[in-house]
C-alpha cells in the first residue's frame, strides 16, 4: 500500500499555501485518493440492495458533495468510504489499494477523519480529551505537546481556548460540530468525510463550516467529501456526486 | 501504555461505579480470606499437629472382620441354618494375640524409625497374708474406709458399661483374679502404664534385668491395707491352682497420679482395681513362668505390645507396611493418639467444610453480582465502544482496556479485602471455632441426657470432663492406654492461628483474576461482536 506521508501538524494549522492550491481548477492529480469501483451494498447477503453499481473517483484538493434523495444510500456510501464496512461486491480503492484488504482500523485511525452526523464524541470526556484520544489512537508521532496542537485546532475551528477542559455535554450542537471537526483534523488525515455537517446549523455557521472545509481542500490538499441534502452546501463544493434514487 | 492510560482515566471518570465494584470485591475478598485462612489453618493443624509428636500404635484383633469372614465362609458351606452358630462364632473370634516374636518382627521390617515397649499381665489371687483392696462388691471383705481408695469411693458413680473396648484394639479377656500383675519391658512402658502415671512414695521402680527379677512395686492403698513396707515379700497364688504360689519382693510403693473413677474395680473384680495393680518387670514374669511366651494361658497372661513412632505420617507408613508384610485380616493396626487427635480436629474440620461452603457461595454470588454490574456497564458504554471502534481503535485494545479497568478496580478491592480479612480472620475464626466446639459439646450433652450416660455413638465425641478452661490445644495426651473407649476427654482444638500467608494471597489474586475474566466475558463478547457500522445507528 502507499503509506500516506504525514504532514507535520504544524502545517495543518498554518494557512501556508500548498502548491496544489493553484492546481485545483486547472489540473487534478492523476491517481485518485479514493475510488468506488462498481460498488454494491446490501445489509444482508442477497438482501435488498442499498447501493447498486456505484463508481466514482475522489481526488485530493477537492470538496465533493454527495447528494441524493432520502434512502438513496448517502450515509451507507459514507460508511463504505470511511472503512466502517465493506462493499458486498465491487471495491473501494484507497490510493489504488483495495480497502477490504487493508487494515481498516489503521485506515480509520490514521488516514481518514470522519465527522459523524451525531458527532460521536464521548460525552464524559472534555473537549481536549476527545481530541487527544484520536491523536493517540492514530499512532502518529507529534513533535509538539498535544495540548498545544489542540489549542491551535480549536482556534482553527473558531472555538475559544477555554473550551479545552469543558465536557462535551456542556457544549451546544454547533460547538460539538466544531470539536468533531477539530478531532477529525487532529492527526492530519488525507481524507475528511463529513455526514450532514451543517444539518442543525444556522446559515452563518453553515457558511463558516464550509469555509473551513474548502480551506482544508484548497490550502492543504485534502480530499473532503461531504454527505448533504443542503443545496447551499452542494453549491459551495467543487464537485457534486448525485446518488440515483433507489428503485 | 495507551490502553493503561485510557483505562486509568476511565476509572477516575467513573468513580462512583468503580468504588461500588471495589467495595463489593473487598467484601468478597474479606470473606474469602477468612474462609481460605480457616481451611489453611485446618490443613496445617492436620498436617503438623502430629508431625512432631510421637504416636503410639498397637496391633489388635478386629472382631468385626473375623465375624464377617466367617459368615461368608459359612454361607459358602451352606451350613447356615437361621440362627447363628454361636459356638462357631466364638471359635472364629478366638484368635490368639500375636506373639512377642511376631510383634518384634513387624517392628524390624518397618522402614520408619520405630521403638517398642510392651507389658505382660497376669491375673493372680492373693494369699492369706495379702488381700486385695475391695469394697462391698466382694463378700469376703468388709466395707473399707480406706481414705486412699478414692477410686473405690467413686465406684458407683458411673452406671452401666460404656463399652468401646475396641478403642484399645486389644484382645482383653477379663480375668477374675484379685490382683493384676503387670510386667513392663522398659521405663517407657512404665511411663505409659495403663493406670496412668504415678509417683513413688517409697523405694524406687524395679530394674528390667534378670538380676532384678522378683522385684515389684505396689500402691500405697494396697500397702496400707495389708500393712506392707518396702523390703517385705508378698505371695500370690494361681487363680486356678491355689497350690501354685509366686513370691515377689516389694521394692517400692507408688501412688497413682490420676485416680481412676470408672468403677471398673467393682464391676469386674478386684483385679481390675488400679489399687490392686502390682507392677514388675517382664523379666519377673518370665522368671515366674507367667509370661505369654511360656504358654501359661491358664494364668491369663496377656501381652500388650506398643509401637512408638515419631509422627502420624510414620504411623501411616508403618500401618501400610505391616499390612503388606502379611498381617492377617483379623488384626488391625490402630493408634489411639491419631484417633484422639482426629476427634480433637472435629470442630476444626466442621468449620473447614463450612468455610468451603461459604467460600463457594461467596464466590458464586460475587461472580453473579460482578457479571451483572459488568453487563450493565458494557451496555451503558456501548456507545463508547462504538466511538472507540469508529475512530479506529482495535477491538482487542478496547476489550483490553475494559478488562484492565475492571482488573485494577478488582485488585484494589482485593487488597482492601485481604487487609480487612486478615485483621478479622483470627478473631472471627476463633469465634466460629468456639461456636463449633460448644455445639459439639451440647450435642454430647443432649445425647448424654437422652441416655443418662455416655452413649457409644461412633463419631460423637465423648464428653468426659470436658472443660473450656482445660483446653491445651493440640498436645492432648491420652489419659491412659486403657481408657481408649472410656472416659476420654477430647481436647478440641479451640484456637487456631488463622493468619493470611502468601499462599492465601496468591489464591485470592487468582480468584480475583478468574472473577474479573469471568465477569468481563459477557462484556468482551459484546465488544467483539460489535459492528463498527452500528455507531451510525447508535446516535444519541
Amino acid at each position: 500500500m502507499n503509506a500516506p506521508t504525514i504532514q507535520s501538524p504544524a502545517t495543518a494549522n498554518s494557512p501556508a499555501a500548498s502548491p496544489r492550491t493553484d492546481e485545483r481548477t486547472t489540473a487534478e492529480p492523476s491517481v485518485p485518493i479514493l475510488t468506488m469501483d462498481h460498488v454494491h451494498y446490501a445489509y444482508a447477503k442477497g438482501g435488498r440492495p442499498i447501493i447498486r453499481d456505484l463508481s466514482r473517483e475522489f481526488h485530493e484538493c477537492t470538496v465533493t458533495a454527495i447528494v441524493g434523495p432520502s434512502g438513496s444510500g448517502k450515509t451507507t456510501t459514507l460508511s463504505l468510504l470511511s472503512g466502517l464496512t465493506t462493499p458486498t461486491t465491487g471495491r473501494i480503492l484507497y490510493r489504488g489499494a483495495d480497502l477490504a484488504k487493508l487494515d481498516r482500523y489503521r485506515y480509520r485511525s490514521h488516514d481518514v477523519g470522519v465527522i459523524f452526523q451525531s458527532f460521536n464524541l464521548l460525552p464524559a470526556l472534555t473537549v481536549a480529551e476527545n481530541i487527544t484520544l484520536s491523536m493517540e489512537a492514530s499512532g502518529v508521532r507529534f513533535d509538539q505537546p498535544k495540548r498545544d496542537i489542540v489549542a491551535r485546532l480549536l482556534e482553527r475551528v473558531r472555538l475559544p481556548k477555554e473550551y479545552m477542559n469543558e465536557r462535551i455535554l456542556h457544549l451546544s450542537g454547533g460547538e460539538q460540530q466544531r470539536v468533531a471537526i477539530a478531532r477529525a483534523l487532529s492527526y492530519n488525515p488525507g481524507i475528511i468525510l463529513a455526514d450532514e455537517p451543517t444539518g442543525n446549523l444556522d446559515m452563518a455557521t453553515q457558511n463558516d463550516i464550509m469555509a473551513i472545509f474548502r480551506s482544508l481542500a484548497h490550502d492543504e490538499g485534502k480530499c473532503v467529501i461531504i454527505v448533504t441534502h443542503s443545496p447551499q452546501v452542494a453549491e459551495q463544493s467543487d464537485e457534486v456526486f448525485t446518488l440515483p434514487k433507489r428503485r | 501504555m495507551f490502553i493503561l492510560r485510557n483505562a486509568w482515566r476511565s476509572i477516575l471518570r467513573n468513580k462512583v461505579r468503580n468504588i461500588l465494584i471495589a467495595v463489593i470485591v473487598a467484601v468478597i475478598a474479606a470473606a474469602a480470606t477468612i474462609a481460605l485462612s480457616i481451611r489453611d489453618a485446618a490443613q496445617t493443624a492436620r498436617d503438623e499437629g502430629l508431625a512432631s509428636t510421637t504416636v503410639t500404635a498397637t496391633i489388635g484383633v478386629d472382631r468385626d472382620s473375623l465375624i464377617q469372614n466367617m459368615d461368608t465362609e459359612d454361607m459358602a458351606d451352606g451350613t447356615m441354618s437361621g440362627t447363628p452358630d454361636f459356638d462357631e462364632l466364638r471359635d472364629a473370634i478366638a484368635v490368639d494375640s500375636l506373639t512377642l516374636e511376631q510383634y518384634d518382627h513387624y517392628a524390624d521390617i518397618a522402614s520408619v524409625p520405630v521403638s517398642t515397649y510392651y507389658t505382660e499381665q497376669a491375673s493372680l489371687n492373693g494369699s492369706d497374708e495379702l488381700q486385695p483392696v475391695e469394697t462391698s462388691s466382694s463378700e469376703q471383705s468388709e466395707s473399707s474406709d480406706d481414705s486412699g481408695t478414692e477410686s473405690a469411693d467413686a465406684a458407683s458413680g458411673t452406671p452401666g458399661f460404656p463399652g468401646g473396648m475396641g478403642g484399645m484394639g486389644g484382645d482383653f479377656s477379663f480375668q477374675s483374679g484379685d490382683f493384676l500383675l503387670t510386667g513392663f519391658s522398659s521405663d517407657t512402658a512404665v511411663a505409659n502404664a495403663a493406670n496412668g502415671s504415678f509417683t513413688m512414695q517409697d523405694g524406687q521402680v524395679f530394674g528390667y534385668d534378670e538380676a532384678d527379677a522378683g522385684d515389684a512395686i505396689i500402691t500405697t492403698a494396697l500397702a496400707s491395707f495389708n500393712g506392707l513396707e518396702v523390703g517385705d515379700e508378698i505371695t500370690l497364688t494361681d487363680p486356678d491352682d491355689e497350690s501354685t504360689t509366686y513370691t515377689l519382693t516389694i521394692v517400692g510403693i507408688y501412688d497413682n497420679t490420676a485416680t481412676q473413677n470408672n468403677g471398673m474395680g467393682s464391676m469386674m473384680g478386684a483385679g481390675m482395681d488400679p489399687d490392686n495393680a502390682i507392677y514388675t518387670s517382664v523379666a519377673t514374669l518370665e522368671a515366674l513362668g507367667l509370661a505369654s511366651s511360656d504358654g501359661s494361658d491358664a494364668a491369663g497372661s496377656q501381652l500388650s505390645y506398643t509401637y512408638v513412632l515419631s509422627s502420624a505420617e510414620d504411623y501411616e507408613t508403618f500401618a501400610d507396611e505391616v499390612q503388606r508384610e502379611g498381617l492377617d485380616d483379623g488384626y488391625v493396626v490402630s493408634s489411639t493418639d491419631v484417633e484422639q487427635y482426629e476427634s480433637s480436629l472435629v470442630p476444626l474440620e466442621n468449620l473447614s467444610s463450612f468455610a468451603l461452603t461459604m467460600l463457594l457461595i461467596i464466590l458464586a454470588v460475587g461472580a453473579a453480582v460482578l457479571i451483572v454490574i459488568n453487563l450493565f456497564n458494557i451496555r451503558e458504554r456501548r456507545y463508547e465502544v462504538g466511538v472507540l471502534l469508529a475512530i479506529g481503535i482495535r477491538k482487542a485494545k478496547v476489550a483490553a482496556q475494559f478488562v484492565l479497568e475492571l482488573l485494577i478496580v478488582t485488585m484494589i478491592g482485593i487488597a482492601l479485602g485481604v487487609a480487612a480479612g486478615a485483621a478479622a480472620s483470627v478473631p472471627v475464626t476463633n469465634q466460629l471455632l468456639a461456636d463449633q466446639v460448644s455445639q459439639q459439646q451440647s450435642q454430647s450433652e443432649s445425647v448424654q441426657s437422652q441416655f443418662g450416660r455416655e452413649a457409644d455413638i461412633p463419631g460423637l465425641p465423648d464428653m468426659g470432663d470436658l472443660n473450656m478452661e482445660d483446653f491445651a490445644g493440640v498436645e492432648a495426651p491420652p489419659t491412659g492406654g486403657f481408657g481408649g473407649g472410656f472416659q476420654q476427654a477430647v481436647d478440641y482444638i479451640d484456637e487456631i492461628n488463622a493468619t493470611v500467608n502468601p499462599t492465601v494471597i496468591g489464591q485470592l489474586v487468582l480468584i480475583g483474576l478468574a472473577l474479573t475474566l469471568l465477569s468481563s466475558l459477557a462484556g468482551l463478547t459484546s465488544i467483539v461482536r460489535y459492528e463498527p457500522l452500528r455507531i451510525l445507528a447508535d446516535r444519541s
